[in-house]
């Protein structure tokens, strides 16, 4: 099953996924139009800024058990197997919060939709571009991506290429591949504008 | 194998689900006094509010028990209990034999010590019963008078002020919920509330009801009477295990459980609100009666009834609330009675945004916190309190408002 795979070493905290996320998720589909749609469209995925200024693509795990599943009160969160995605359902959620107080990533907010009934404050997060994906198309997340920190891939597959690489880097002879080229520069001098003004 | 679940709550109907999905065979019964099919119990105060109707609170469908091939025993409650012949008793008399049994029977609302309880409108608010009386009986009702600050006081109390109720709040302490919040947050909770209409009266309880067939005025205890058409008494919940041998199975304030929430005696669990299980941030036993530690407990006793030994890292106190504009988010030790000196504590109050965050700390492990407003990213806090990790990232940036998960993030 595929799935969008985060690389967080690969990110530069440019956030066309979270314009590309809140179109894909606006009535209208398009960025032209979506701007100008209220319930203005929201992100669903969030770069947040790390200790150094990294950016980080924050994202639903869809975790298995899920916790959020579990925490809510009136049953509006379920798993649609085929997809291995956890969705909630706008029509049932009431808005309590308690899903907030399950996740451990802190992916979940609160607000009016434009998939949502009009005017209903909802929790929303990621529901892994489903729509899109019947369409054949690949969560616009992933799509948006210009530096391969967020990549659709084969769950499987990309797992054993991270395993892969650990398993290189353990033998001393094997010249460990450069996994993000560039990246590990920027991220360097971002850490160290970071320590330079804490100096300050 | 022959299952036995007292209650039909979250923590039985879990547990029933998950012994069902791993054991496909097995005999399933469900004692409880309430026929009502599963709902949710947390939601009663939304539907007394108005915010959600009564065809939203059940929690499984009517085909729960079908479904599930489950024998509801409904309409009575467990009476008696022997380890020995490993036999359940209800109150009306049907005996089931067990092979595995789990005692899921909740709590039961703390009793007021007055004259006059037994008149019309006075209710507790703990199942969808007594709101459905609430419910009918509001049209009569201008003044309510709300015994209690707890979850349940508060919660009655501001779903009364949302049906334009005039409500009068009796609290020994200062503020509400002064045993989930710090007296910052609960001021500021207060203050909510009384800008919609409550009024708040401390150090006051009452003696008496008085009233022909109906409440009509409470007598308090300095005195006075106040007018009152209806009475909600949240004094809390003890749990119920009345028909539990104490001398069989070990009991504190609730069921005592190990990690596989397993009782003292053999094949007999228990999990919910009747359990009392290790506390992550008090770090000893402790009865944590809400909705998420039942669903968890639940979970793990159906597993280990079922013959899968998983074990469950303990619970904690933690409560999320949403009233008129204003969200609050608590977990773990931040309450005055729980914070002592071996705590270190920091705070952040930002009253442009009217946000108020502060975190309790054990050496550098997070024991608890406290958020209003801003409440998104408490997920993240509530889960460095379950895990123990030690947090070495400044206070600053975890009291920040932009603070995230990406934080911990390390490259």
């Amino acid at each position: 099953m595929k799935q969008v795979i985060v690389h967080p070493e690969r990110c530069v905290g440019c956030m066309q996924c979270m314009t590309a996320c809140a179109s894909a998720h606006s009535k209208t589909g398009r960025l032209f139009s979506a701007v100008s749609e209220s319930p203005l469209p929201k992100p669903r995925v969030h770069v947040g800024a790390g200790m150094h200024n990294h950016g980080f693509p924050n994202r639903c795990r869809h975790c298995d058990p899920a916790p959020c599943r579990m925490a809510c009160l009136p049953g509006a969160i379920y798993r649609q197997t085929d997809t291995n995605t956890v969705m909630i359902d706008p029509d049932v959620c009431i808005n309590c919060a308690s899903c907030a107080m399950a996740c451990p990533y802190g992916v979940i907010r609160y607000h009016a939709d434009p998939l949502a009934p009009a005017g209903k404050i909802i929790a929303v997060k990621c529901d892994n571009c489903i729509a899109r994906q019947h369409k054949g198309l690949i969560p616009a997340c992933a799509e948006a991506c210009k530096t391969g920190a967020l990549t659709f891939e084969e769950s499987d597959a990309a797992m054993k290429k991270k395993t892969d690489r650990v398993a290189k880097s353990v033998t001393a002879e094997t010249a460990l591949p450069e996994q993000a080229p560039g990246f590990a520069l920027l991220n360097t001098v971002k850490k160290a504008i970071t320590e330079i003004n804490l100096c300050r | 194998m022959k299952y036995v679940i007292i209650g039909n709550g979250v923590a039985g109907v879990t547990a029933a689900e998950t012994i069902r999905q791993h054991d496909a065979s097995g005999d399933i019964s469900m004692i409880s006094d309430e026929t009502f099919p599963p709902y949710c119990r947390p939601m009663i105060s939304n539907f007394l509010e108005g915010a959600v109707p009564s065809e939203k609170l059940p929690i499984r469908g009517k085909d729960f028990y079908d479904k599930n091939r489950i024998t509801p025993v409904l309409g009575s409650r467990a009476a008696f209990l022997d380890p020995d012949s490993c036999m359940v008793t209800t109150k009306d008399g049907r005996q089931l034999p067990y092979d595995r049994l789990l005692i899921a029977c909740g709590a039961d609302p703390r009793r007021l010590d007055a004259g006059g309880t037994e008149l019309e409108n006075i209710f507790f608010m703990r199942n969808i019963n007594q709101v459905r009386q609430m419910i009918d009986a509001l049209p009569q009702v201008k003044n309510a008078l709300v015994l209690g600050g707890g979850l349940v006081g508060f919660k009655a109390a501001y779903s009364l002020l949302r049906r334009g109720v005039s409500v009068t709040m009796l609290i020994r302490s200062g503020y509400p919920l002064s045993m989930q919040v710090d007296e910052t947050a609960g001021r500021m909770i207060r203050e909510v509330l009384q800008s919609h209409g409550l009024t708040v009266r401390t150090g006051v309880s009452v003696e008496a009801f008085e009233g022909s067939g109906r409440v009509e005025k409470a007598l308090m205890s300095d005195g006075n009477r106040t007018a009152c058409d209806m009475a909600v008494i949240g004094k809390g919940v003890f749990p119920a295990h009345g028909f539990v041998p104490v001398d069989r199975i070990k009991t504190d304030a609730g069921i005592l459980v190990d990690e596989n929430m397993h009782t003292s005696a053999s094949g007999i669990y228990a999990a919910g609100d009747v359990a009392e299980y290790f506390d992550l941030s008090r770090q000893k036993h402790w009865v944590n009666a809400i909705w998420p530690e039942a669903v968890s407990q639940g979970r793990v006793a159906g597993m280990n009834m079922a013959g899968h030994r998983i074990s469950y890292r303990g619970s904690l106190s933690r409560n999320v609330i949403r009233m008129f504009d204003t969200d609050v988010m608590c977990a773990g030790r931040v309450s005055e009675r729980d914070v002592d000196e071996s705590c270190r504590t920091a705070t952040a109050f930002d009253p442009r945004r009217n946000t108020y965050r502060k975190l309790v700390f054990e050496g550098n492990i997070l024991v608890g916190f406290v958020m209003v407003n801003n409440v998104e990213q408490g997920g993240v806090l509530t889960s460095l309190v379950t895990s123990r990790m030690p947090v070495d990232i400044s206070d600053r940036y975890l009291l920040d408002p932009g603070f995230n998960f990406s934080r911990f993030m390390r490259l």
